[in-house]
């Protein structure tokens, strides 16, 4: 069977994705395979589809719990039912019940936090993994965005699984990100296959302003005039909030969503989306993962992002479907220093990094609020591994490429020149053939965009009968 | 009824017994002996762990305002009620804290779930995102849908028949209602947050959650009554047979095996006031309870006469008027004696 008609039987798509086919083929000739495509272009049938042709069980670790969860259900909305997630929502019983049969699983997802429990390992050691994914591999460098420590555990229990053939995951990683997933997994005569990463139905738009003021106003006209779906990124909780209280008093259909909500009101909000029962959603950058809405047309920056990579992964969540689509970057006179005083503050302190030596390492003081929860994952590794002093000068270094890649960032909008190869460049890509809709320096064409029609408020509530009448008609 | 009449509930029952922080600790579901003595003696079943994630803020600021409306006298110590607070029209208490203790949540995430799912299976559409994302509810939400022979159509008849039906007969006014049905969700149609409840209806975040407990409660009272089949298995779990805490089954166990107080602490490694406690928690939640091994009936009596006359639960008062009797003695007689959960 070839591998098209195999896609075709087991997951019903009459072709392959860009990209997709290489790296399966890759895959399946056993090499190791460092695997660079664009956001949302399917990069778990990488996975996927060799897991049914590979003889043991297919081990993936994901850095996010929510990210594992969704990934889980998205494997099962297709069908597949040999799958599972070791995570610590686990109680102890349910791991050591899913552990005891392991090897009758495919896909074995598991969190970084557990590849560093001997029993766990004792037991995955027992099955065949035919295959380790490293999911948004780029979490494996320190000088990626979105540095986790714990990822650097998967080379340390590589050698103990038996040194399966690996396959490292990302949208987003430049030259040196990739040097790192490199070293760190220790892929020998790696493949290595990079996608050009550019989305070419996504225009990029920027709109400069003297004042936050004239960035609201703007907001307003433009979701009163344009259709959805789009999404808004505040950049805080209590931005997201204000932004969608405002576009509502405007008669837009809009929501907030933010990390602080509890989980079944997040849920809700990513119902009413996928359901088009709102038009934009304004957040943070808490949403997004676990959001398969293909035809997403907007994506609009409220505050600059801190790195191209997280402005390309946000921009990355619309459109899905292909159709013309547009990122929106709003700038005002301030945001700059604001982002600088945000990295600043990110940063571990000294402070945190005396409690968490002093104490060992332990938890307890993320949760009396001692330590962030960011600083304690980073200190705690360090700390494990050098002296303070050295542990503070790395900070150092760490604010210092943060400040690096923020300035990319900021350069973006400052650009006259094409934002499309803009963005590429950060990557060491160029783009040889520009669409036509391209950036707001090449020309763009706004006509691409359905504008709203009128009608179609919300029906008003009809009384709990009437509700129920429609969930369970 | 409002977060604030919640709390003024319960003061009401407190007036002059207790501090003001009392009834926060009530809310919360502490399982602290004092607490828990309380309960039976003021008879605040009702409110037991009702907001079990209560912070203290927002009690506070509850509690100012209380203050501010002139409804209570002071915002720290005693509790006194104003005569405006005691003779405000006083709305229904339809809470059951004491019977449910936190587990309608579980009552609700599962049938939630069961909605969502039976409501995209009668569109033909079984593939979907689960609300739910708790494995244990998963599983036990697929058994169940397994062995009520889901895909049936009159499966799916008898369960939204039943579902309206029961919800009809609940005891709670038509908005609580349209709450907790604004928080399940179907096909084509998402739930709604709580902040977008809020502002549906006027009312803040926490008076919303509290009108949806309520209607839990009500709800429950009536799949216990009635026989709702398809519904019944909801209730697993979720009805407590017996109400007693952990340790204090514990110490029961003990006790019937013939154990004295003093021998029950020693082999549990327990101070002997906590003992007590499970002892008083025993009295109050057993109407059979036997206390003439603490006690004598006369003693009992006295006890439970004093306080009667005197309208007060105060230890120290009864105390100075039986001085012979312990503390422990006279707080078994009060919870033995008021009124039963
Ligand atoms: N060959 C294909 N044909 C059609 N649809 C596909 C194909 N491969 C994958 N998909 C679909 O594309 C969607 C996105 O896939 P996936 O989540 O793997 O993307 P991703 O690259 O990991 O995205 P992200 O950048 O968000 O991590 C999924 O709904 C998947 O079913
Ligand atoms: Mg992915
Ligand atoms: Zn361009």
């Amino acid at each position: 069977m070839s591998l098209e008609q195999l896609l075709e039987k087991t997951y019903g798509f009459d072709s392959f994705r860009p990209g997709q086919k290489e790296v399966i083929t890759a895959v399946m000739d056993g090499r190791n395979v460092l695997a660079l495509l664009p956001t949302g272009m399917g990069k778990s049938m990488c996975y996927q589809l060799p897991g049914h042709m590979l003889p043991g069980s297919v081990l993936i670790v994901s850095p996010l719990l929510s990210l594992m969860l969704d990934q889980v259900s998205q494997l099962k909305k297709m069908g597949e039912k040999s799958v599972v997630a070791l995570n610590s929502f686990l109680k102890p019983e349910e791991k050591e019940a899913v552990l005891r049969k392991a090897g009758d699983y495919k896909f074995i997802f598991v969190s970084p936090e557990m590849l560093a429990q001997p029993f766990v390992i004792s037991r995955l050691k027992r099955i065949r993994i035919s295959l380790l994914v490293a999911d948004e591999a780029h979490c494996i460098s320190q000088w990626g965005f979105d540095f986790r420590p714990d990822y650097l555990r998967i080379s340390e229990v590589m050698a103990e699984l038996g040194s399966p053939q690996v396959l490292a995951l990302t949208a987003t990683a430049t030259k040196k990100v990739q040097q790192d997933i490199l070293h760190y997994l220790s892929l020998e005569e790696p493949n290595i296959y990079v996608h050009p990463m550019d989305r070419r139905n996504i225009a990029y738009d920027v709109k400069r302003f003297d004042t936050r003021e004239g960035k609201l106003e703007w907001l307003k006209d433009f979701t009163a005039h344009y259709a959805g779906r789009g999404i808004v990124y505040a950049g805080t909780r209590k931005k997201a909030e204000e932004l969608s209280a405002v576009l509502r008093q405007n008669g837009v259909r809009a929501v907030f969503y933010h990390g602080g909500m509890e989980q079944l009101d997040r849920v809700f909000i990513q119902q009413q989306f996928q359901n088009g029962e709102t038009d934009w959603v304004c957040s943070t950058s808490a949403f997004g993962m676990g959001v398969h809405v293909p035809d997403i047309r907007h994506v609009i920056h409220f505050q600059i992002p801190t790195s191209i990579e997280e402005f390309v992964q946000e921009v990355g969540r619309a459109g899905r479907d292909g159709q013309p689509s547009l990122s929106t970057l709003l700038v005002s006179p301030g945001d700059e220093a604001l982002m600088n005083a945000l990295l600043a503050d990110e940063l571990p302190t000294r402070f945190e990094a005396e409690a968490v030596l002093n104490s060992g390492g332990d938890r307890a003081l993320v949760s009396d609020g001692v330590v962030r929860e960011t600083s304690f994952r980073v200190l705690k590794y360090w700390l494990s591994r050098m002296p303070l002093d050295k542990t503070m000068q790395r900070m150092e270094n760490l604010l210092q490429e943060k400040m690096n890649r923020a300035a990319r960032m900021s350069g973006f909008p400052a650009s006259d020149g094409c934002l499309r190869s803009y963005i590429a460049e950060t990557f060491d890509q160029e783009i040889t053939d520009r669409p036509s809709n391209c950036c707001v320096n090449c020309g763009l064409d706004y006509s691409m965009y359905p504008v709203r029609k009128e009608g179609e408020q919300h029906s008003g509530s009809g009384g709990w009968q009437e509700r129920l009448g429609r969930i369970l008609p | 009824m409002s977060f604030n009449e919640l709390i003024l509930s319960i003061m009401d029952r407190l007036d002059g017994q207790r501090t003001v922080s009392a009834p926060f600790h009530v809310l919360k579901g502490k399982k602290s002996g004092q607490t828990i003595q309380d309960i039976g003696y003021f008879g605040l079943h009702p409110f037991f762990g009702v907001i079990s994630d209560l912070q203290k803020g927002t009690y506070d600021e509850a509690v100012t305002q209380l203050c501010e409306a002139g409804l209570i006298e002071q915002a720290d110590g005693p509790i006194k009620l104003t005569e405006k607070g005691r003779n405000r029209k006083k709305v229904p208490v339809r809470l059951d804290g004491w019977t449910f203790q936190g587990r309608e949540r579980l009552f609700f995430a599962r049938l939630s779930l069961a909605v969502q799912t039976f409501s995209h299976v009668r569109a033909g559409n079984p593939v979907f995102d689960p609300a739910q994302t708790r494995t244990d509810i998963q599983f036990w939400v697929k058994d169940y849908l397994r062995k009520m022979n889901f895909s049936a159509p009159e499966s799916y008849a008898a369960f939204r028949s039943q579902l309206t039906e029961s919800l009809m007969l609940a005891d709670c006014p038509d908005r609580s209602k349209t709450i907790l049905v604004d928080r399940l969700s179907g096909i084509g149609i998402g739930g709604l947050t709580w902040r977008q409840i809020s502002a549906e209806y006027g009312i803040s975040e926490m008076d919303a959650k509290i009108e949806a407990t309520a209607a839990l409660h009500a709800w429950l009272a009536v799949l216990r009554e009635e026989g709702f089949p398809m519904l019944i298995p909801f209730l697993e779990g979720v009805l407590r047979h017996s109400p007693l805490t952990d340790s204090t089954k514990r110490t029961l166990r003990l006790y019937k095996e013939g154990l004295s107080v003093d021998e029950i602490a020693a082999v549990r490694k327990l101070k002997r006031s906590t003992i007590e406690d499970h002892f008083v928690e025993l009295a109050m939640n057993d109407p059979a309870f036997d206390f003439t091994s603490f006690m004598s009936r006369e003693a009992y009596e006295r006890v439970n006469d004093i306080s009667k006359s005197s309208g007060s639960k105060k230890l120290r008062d009864i105390k100075e008027q039986l001085p012979e009797l312990s503390y422990f003695q006279i707080r078994l007689a009060l919870s033995a004696g008021g009124e039963q959960p």
